[in-house]
């Protein structure tokens, strides 16, 4: 009992330090990309604590301070349901169909944070990041259906098992894992569908009228988002991980592809973001479903 | 005397005491007593969920020597179950402020008293029918007292009632061919008979049963394509009147097919009845119905600016899984299905009682006409995000569980599109839904609605109570699992054996106290996170950044209309209006036949008439 408690306040904890590296990690590939220096090993976590410290902290209402609540507290939950070397949490009670509904849970709770503003901004942002929902998760649940057809089971444990002993399921889908790939730019709202985070104009997104702990928190929900999305790809193709090393260094390579690409992109509007991602990973997540079904 | 002739009788005197005294507010409180009594003698009946023997009435009749016969089996107790709940809420939530006001706003309080009466008495004899002809009957019955709900509204409502009307009447003909036909084979109206001939009769009689009484029970579900009537119909009653078709009155149609097409021809013969030059069976033909029902209505919903409309739509879509569920037929995809009736009841009467309360106290519910009433009335906002939730299947209301039984029941049986169907509509859900509270609850309060307040509790004790049943079997969806697993086996479905918690299984089952248990622990910790941060200052709405402008009161700068402009532009010209298109295309080509009938009987000469009769007679006769 001790242990699997143990298991549920790790799991969280593990995610958001990573998470916070994830963070560094894709400022430094931007930096690179744009010939600068980049920000020091610290600089994510500074930024946290700075916003959660400042003085002056604006609320819109109870409902925007709830929504951040929800929305970081969806994350936390979530990342109990997927299994990481040597803890599994309560991955075997809810599978990965339970997850996949799970991380809409943050996405509403920022949308009820950022509709609270009363900021037309701010709900023409969350309009945007519920399009991009409907965009990128059309592709995903192919993948999701794929693999586990291929793996005969929705359990994310059993899942790894599979991959353990009959080797990745990059190999046996790639197509699945290029669709899965090109949603997860969707999913992480990187270059070219970044249109809803808008990160460069904050005045236009949802974040408008997000200061202080607000976004504070939504770096927090970022950070539990890039982990996730990083350990999620590996537990689906990548054979999850024999230790915490290989784990690490698959999630963290993983993570990085979409950042590398992001930076090489401008923005999509809402339109071609849906045209993109139900075109090219809807066909090939297809494609794929056919050849792991009909093989 | 049993439990379900008492039933009848409550509820009968329910309908008696509305009709005679319901034009009076002050009746509201003892007619909701009345609903109760009969919530507690179909509640009385729980045994029949737990596999006792069905109940009979005592109430037989023998027509033309056909026999016709009620009983309470465990299929019917579910949907009586619910049927109660529905009626007994929405009698509550009329009785008391809400009825005086739609009394001082000129409506007929006793006409709509007495249509919500003869709901449920209806319903309870459709639900108890031991054969075709009792079927039938009560079939009619129901059909006509949802007319005389819907029609209580007067005005639009009078239009959408005759277009129900209408198609209802189809449906019935349909239902009414295949008993003749059934008769025809059998020579008996008795369930028994048709089931013991089902496995000899030839592919062509079952494709015709098949077809009438899916078609025929399908309209009333408002299956595609015949959806059209269902949403204008609803959205147009009275406020309670929706809340209690919304939540029930279209699954009539679901029970009706389950009764026939799964209890008496078998799910067997459906799933070997073979559609030509296709690689399905009919119930995928069914599943593949479903699906369609499920996508295109939800996608209709999320054009609509009526919030009363896209609560409608969504119900219409929502019949879409229970139905992809059945269809499936295997012991996950069946629970789930039934058990959505269950939960789409609770938090559609939810969600129409909350819009209902919005315009009770706004006098709109037009999706751009409103906003920023969190503020006012915190608890209506409440249940209206709880049922949204329920309604979108998202954690943790009971709505996630019923669709997550029915997607691991599609990987199951590989059937990856119907998955993505299924999906595609909890996504076009999600969107819509939030539209919807968004534009009602977030954003910009209006000036005129500054001084709103909160509905009286008449109204929100109701809605809380669906709101809390919303909530407690998405914790412990066991509970209606256990009934929806008798439903199974009377209808020889393979059987679900849940937990309390739904599912164990080693390749991905689901244990919603768990699941449910840490995400309110993750919003613990969330809040203690955001709790750690500085105290906030709470600021006025028009504090806000608005680009170097002052913002101030007399200007509207919620963003409401065309929610999703980048979405709508790229799928807005799908929209292209077929199923109107395909039902003015029937009704000119009906009016055509008819206007040439017309014109036959009018002009020509009787001496032709004569001949005509003439040549006719002498052919019959030398022939």
């Amino acid at each position: 009992m001790m242990e699997s408690i143990l298991e549920l306040i790790l799991m969280p904890a593990v995610a958001f330090v990573v998470g916070l590296v994830m963070l560094l990690m894709m400022r430094k590939i931007a930096a690179k990309i744009q010939r600068r220096v980049g920000p020091p090993f610290f600089q994510p976590l500074y930024d946290v604590m700075k916003l959660f410290g400042k003085q002056t902290q604006i609320s819109h209402g109870l409902i925007h301070d709830v929504g951040i609540i929800v929305a970081v507290g969806g994350y936390i939950a979530a990342e109990t349901l997927i299994p990481v070397p040597g803890m599994n949490g309560i991955a075997e009670r809810a599978d990965v169909i339970a997850l996949i509904y799970f991380l809409m849970v943050p996405s509403l709770g920022m949308a009820l944070s950022a509709g609270q503003c009363a900021n037309p901004n701010a709900s023409i942002g969350i309009s945007r990041a519920l399009t991009a929902m409907l965009a990128y998760d059309i592709p995903f649940v192919i993948v999701i259906f794929g693999m586990a057809w291929v793996y005969g089971t929705t359990n994310l444990v059993e899942m790894v098992a599979y991959q353990q002993a009959h080797g990745w399921g990059l190999t046996e889908a790639p197509l699945l894992a290029l669709a899965g790939l090109f949603a997860l730019q969707g999913m992480l709202g990187k270059q070219p569908f970044e249109i809803y985070v808008a990160p460069a104009e904050i005045a236009t997104g949802p974040m408008v009228e997000m200061s202080g702990k607000y976004l504070g928190s939504l770096i927090v929900m970022q950070c539990f988002s890039l982990y996730t999305a990083g350990i999620l790809y590996t537990t689906l193709f990548l054979g999850g991980g024999v230790t915490w090393i290989d784990f690490l260094l698959k999630a963290f390579a993983v993570v990085a592809i979409p950042m590398t690409i992001a930076f090489q992109f401008p923005r999509y509007r809402a339109e071609q973001m849906l045209a993109s991602l139900w075109k090219w990973p809807v066909l090939a997540g297809l494609l794929g479903l056919a050849v792991v079904m009909l093989t | 005397m049993t439990l379900l002739d008492g039933l009848w009788l409550v509820s009968a005197l329910t309908a008696l005491g509305a009709g005679l005294f319901g034009r009076s507010p002050a009746t509201g409180p003892w007619l909701t007593v009345l609903y109760g009594v009969q919530f507690l003698l179909v509640a009385l009946m729980g045994s029949l969920a737990y596999g006792a023997a069905p109940v009979p009435a005592s109430v037989t009749f023998d027509i033309l020597g056909q026999a016709l016969s009620w009983r309470f089996t465990s299929l019917s107790w579910f949907f009586a179950l619910i049927t109660a709940g529905a009626s007994l809420t929405a009698a509550w939530f009329m009785g008391g402020a809400w009825a005086r006001a739609y009394e001082q706003r000129g409506g007929d309080l006793r006409l709509l008293q007495l249509a919500l009466a003869l709901n449920p008495v209806t319903m309870y004899v459709l639900l108890a029918s031991g054969d075709f002809l009792s079927l039938f009957v009560g079939w009619e019955l129901v059909s006509w007292a949802s007319f005389l709900l819907m029609l209580s509204a007067g005005g639009v409502g009078v239009r959408w009632a005759m277009r129900y009307l209408v198609y209802a009447i189809g449906g019935a003909m349909a239902v009414m061919g295949a008993m003749v036909q059934a008769y025809a084979v059998t020579g008996s109206f008795a369930f028994g008979a048709l089931a013991a001939a089902a496995p000899n009769l030839s592919a062509g009689a079952l494709w015709s049963l098949v077809i009438l009484l899916a078609g025929g029970f399908g309209v009333k579900m408002g299956l595609l394509p015949f959806h059209l009537w269902q949403a204008g119909a609803y959205a147009e009653t009275p406020g309670p009147g929706s809340a209690f078709l919304g939540a029930i009155s279209s699954r009539m149609g679901l029970f009706a097919m389950l009764l026939t097409l799964w209890g008496v021809l078998g799910f067997a013969v459906l799933q070997g009845l073979h559609v030509p030059w296709t690689p399905l069976e009919a119930n995928e033909l069914l599943a593949w119905v479903a699906a369609f029902t499920l996508v295109f209505p939800t996608f209709t919903a999320l054009r609509q600016n009526d919030a009363r409309w896209l609560l409608a739509w969504h119900g219409i879509g929502q019949g879409g899984y229970m139905l992809m569920g059945v269809a499936m037929g295997d012991a996950l995809a069946s629970a789930g299905g039934l058990m959505h009736v269950f939960n789409h009841a609770t938090y559609q009467a939810a969600l129409f009682m909350a819009v209902t309360a919005v315009v009770y106290r706004t006098g709109t519910a037009d999706l751009n006409k409103l906003g920023g009433l969190v503020t006012r009335m915190p608890l209506s906002f409440l249940v209206l995000l709880v049922g949204i939730i329920g309604l979108a299947g998202l954690p943790p209301m009971n709505g996630f569980v019923s669709k997550w039984l029915i997607y691991r029941a599609l990987i199951d049986e590989g059937q990856p599109l119907l998955f993505v169907a299924a999906v595609v509509g909890t996504l076009g859900t999600i969107v819509s839904v939030y539209k919807l509270l968004h534009n009602i609850f977030l954003g910009q309060l209006r000036v005129e609605h500054e001084t709103v307040r909160e509905v009286p509790w008449s109204m929100l004790s109701p809605m809380l109570v669906l709101s809390v049943v919303v909530f407690v079997t998405g914790l412990a969806p066991g509970l209606v699992l256990d009934w929806v697993a008798s439903a199974q086996r009377e209808l020889g479905l393979p059987v679900l054996v849940p937990t309390l918690g739904g599912v164990a299984r080693p390749d991905g089952g689901l244990d919603m106290l768990w699941v449910v248990g840490l995400l309110f622990a993750g919003f613990g910790v969330g809040a203690l996170i955001f709790l750690a941060g500085g105290r906030a200052r709470t600021v006025h709405q028009l504090d806000n950044y608005a680009g170097g402008h002052f913002l101030s009161a007399d200007v509207r700068y919620h963003y409401s209309d065309n929610f999703y402009a980048g979405l709508m532009h790229k799928i807005g010209t799908w929209y292209r209006g077929s199923f109107r298109w395909l039902q003015d295309a029937v009704v000119a080509a009906t009016d055509f036949l008819a206007q040439g009938a017309v014109g036959i009987y009018r002009s020509i000469q009787p001496t032709a008439w004569l001949l005509g009769v003439a040549v006719l007679a002498l052919w019959w006769v030398t022939a």
